[in-house]
């Protein structure tokens, strides 16, 4: 794995907020050696560990994208729903950033009828030929393809399980996390005080409430995979 | 009353006739291996579902090596390199204009193809993933598909008539207990129900092609020491025997062994008599053994020191 610089500058993290835990009470004593204070009832994060885990988990991701691998980023979290749809379309890789559907990895092949569902809706709607029906089924049709382009809008061109997921929040995702272990992906999560370190492969201890600090992880993995998907058009 | 069309049904899969019992426990030589279920994209009209979960083995390429190895409770230095001359932060996701659709959309074609999106501004072809998954299987090509694909054999354990009380009456569905294995020493128990014999059959094969576990055996087919298995109340005491001895074991015990692969050994069902729970108990039991060679290895000593 070579080690590469990825533009990690503690001061900007500590400006985006990366540092701060979740309340006190609500800790989970696995997270002990990633907590380096107690402030004002709220954890605080050691962000030298952070850092480095950081910068080791870009490596992984620039290696595996050089490899071309296939990668899904999922947050489904209000707040960051936008900015995980924006990232991942920067960064060409698929994304859910609506609610998880229960077994959208485990039970592929059910996830994989309903995208051929999208794709006839999505065809038919390009052709036109949504007009020769009559106008009650052209509604329910076209409420039918706004639910799937909600849902499945950011893996609709998923050819099979993807290698990698990044998982923003580990609470909130705790369906997806369960599915990627059953089925052995490699995961890349953001731990929060909270969580659970051990559940994902790699586990970068950060904030997942602030949209700041999401937003610069995410800043730093894009950037990873860009780069790791360049080296590969370059090689290739 | 469903009684008649069950029997009907129950024999023409066997050659005997059953006792319409509520408990169909078929005699496991009597029933015709049947045909394999399907593998990853192949598709059964029967069936919603039947392919079985592909799943990813970690590959090489992802090294996770400095995750698993790193202890929390070390001190981990933060020691990023120096970086490159002229280096130019890139700009976040967020800022920068938006991106046209049709630019993204071009984007995610050249790396992926078209995939399920409906659209193909590169050229391709839009249905390109309908060929991937469709090998529609006639009616008469199905039936006579009963060749056993990737090499496991099945065979039913038992058959069961359960049923769910509603307020209508009651719904009889059948649970199947396949038992897959090659006879190289792979084995996995399976369960499935449904409304028909033939589906749940099926579903159980699936369900055991997914669980499947390694019999450590030795050069005369037989286990390399004594070893008890329990699932829920069903205990299983097995050992192995000389060569020439055979499987002397009762029922589903049996099944298992000798789908294995194991061809000397003796085993006991101790506590219940579930077909089910003893076949699990027998796979319990079998993953508990070692073989002479990975407890010397794991101990540090010599093979010869075990046998004192």
């Amino acid at each position: 794995m070579t080690k590469r610089y990825w533009n990690i500058i503690l001061e900007e993290m500590m400006g985006a907020g990366v540092h701060f835990g979740h309340g006190t009470r609500k800790w989970n004593p696995k997270m002990s050696p990633y907590i380096s204070a107690k402030r004002k009832g709220i954890h605080i994060i050691n962000l030298i560990r952070t850092a480095r885990f950081l910068s080791e988990a870009c490596d992984l991701v620039f290696d595996a994208a050089s490899g071309g691998k296939q990668f899904l980023i999922v947050g489904t979290k209000k707040k960051a729903a936008d900015s995980v749809a924006r990232a991942a379309i920067r960064a060409r890789c698929h994304y859910v950033n609506k609610k998880w559907l229960g077994g959208m990895l485990t039970n592929w092949y059910t996830t994989e009828t309903r995208l051929q569902k999208f794709r006839d809706l999505r065809r038919q709607q390009k052709t036109g030929r949504l007009h020769f029906f009559p106008k009650r089924d052209a509604a329910i049709l076209k409420r039918q393809l706004a639910h799937l382009e909600t849902y499945l809008g950011g893996i609709k061109y998923m050819t099979g399980l993807p290698d990698i997921v990044i998982i923003v929040d580990q609470q909130e995702e705790y369906t997806a996390l369960r599915e990627c272990i059953t089925l052995e992906i490699p995961t890349i999560c953001i731990i929060d005080t909270n969580c659970d370190p051990d559940l994902a492969d790699i586990s970068i201890p950060a904030n997942d409430d602030a949209i700041a600090s999401i937003r610069l992880i995410l800043n730093k993995l894009v950037f990873a995979i860009c780069e790791g998907r360049s080296s590969y058009i370059r090689n290739s | 009353m469903a009684a008649p069309s069950l029997s009907s049904t129950i024999n023409s899969l066997s050659t005997l006739s059953l006792p319409t019992s509520s408990r169909f426990s078929l005699p496991p030589n009597r029933l015709p291996i049947l045909s394999k279920s399907n593998h990853h994209h192949h598709h059964h009209p029967t069936l919603s579902h039947s392919s079985p979960i592909p799943k990813c083995k970690p590959s090489d390429d992802i090294d996770t090596s400095f995750f698993d190895s790193v202890n929390p409770n070390d001190d981990i230095a933060f020691n990023p390199p120096e970086p490159p001359e002229g280096f130019v932060a890139p700009p976040s996701f967020d800022d920068g204009p938006l991106e046209a659709e049709d630019e993204i959309a071009t984007a995610y074609e050249e790396l992926y193809g078209p995939a399920y999106s409906g659209v193909s501004l590169l050229g391709n072809d839009v249905f390109v993933m309908d060929s991937k998954l469709k090998k529609d299987t006639g009616f008469g090509s199905g039936a006579k598909k009963e060749k056993l694909r990737d090499g496991f054999e099945e065979r039913v354990v038992q058959v069961r008539r359960v049923t769910k009380v509603v307020k209508g009456g009651k719904q009889l569905r059948f649970r199947a207990v396949v038992v897959v294995g090659d006879k190289k020493g792979q084995v996995g128990v399976g369960v499935g129900k449904a409304k028909e014999v033939i589906a749940a059959v099926q579903k159980s094969a699936v369900n055991a092609r997914r669980n499947i576990i390694k019999v450590p055996m030795t050069k005369y087919s037989t286990f390399p020491h004594r070893s008890d298995g329990d699932y829920g109340a069903a205990k299983v005491m097995l050992r192995p025997a000389s060569p020439g001895t055979g499987v002397i074991a009762g029922g589903s015990v049996r099944i298992v062994l000798e789908m294995a692969g194991v061809e000397n050994a003796l085993g006991k069902q101790l506590g219940s008599n579930n077909a089910l729970n003893n076949a699990r108990a027998t796979v319990v039991a079998v993953q508990k053994m070692k073989q002479f060679r990975e407890v010397a290895e794991e101990r540090g000593i010599p093979m010869e020191e075990l046998w004192k």
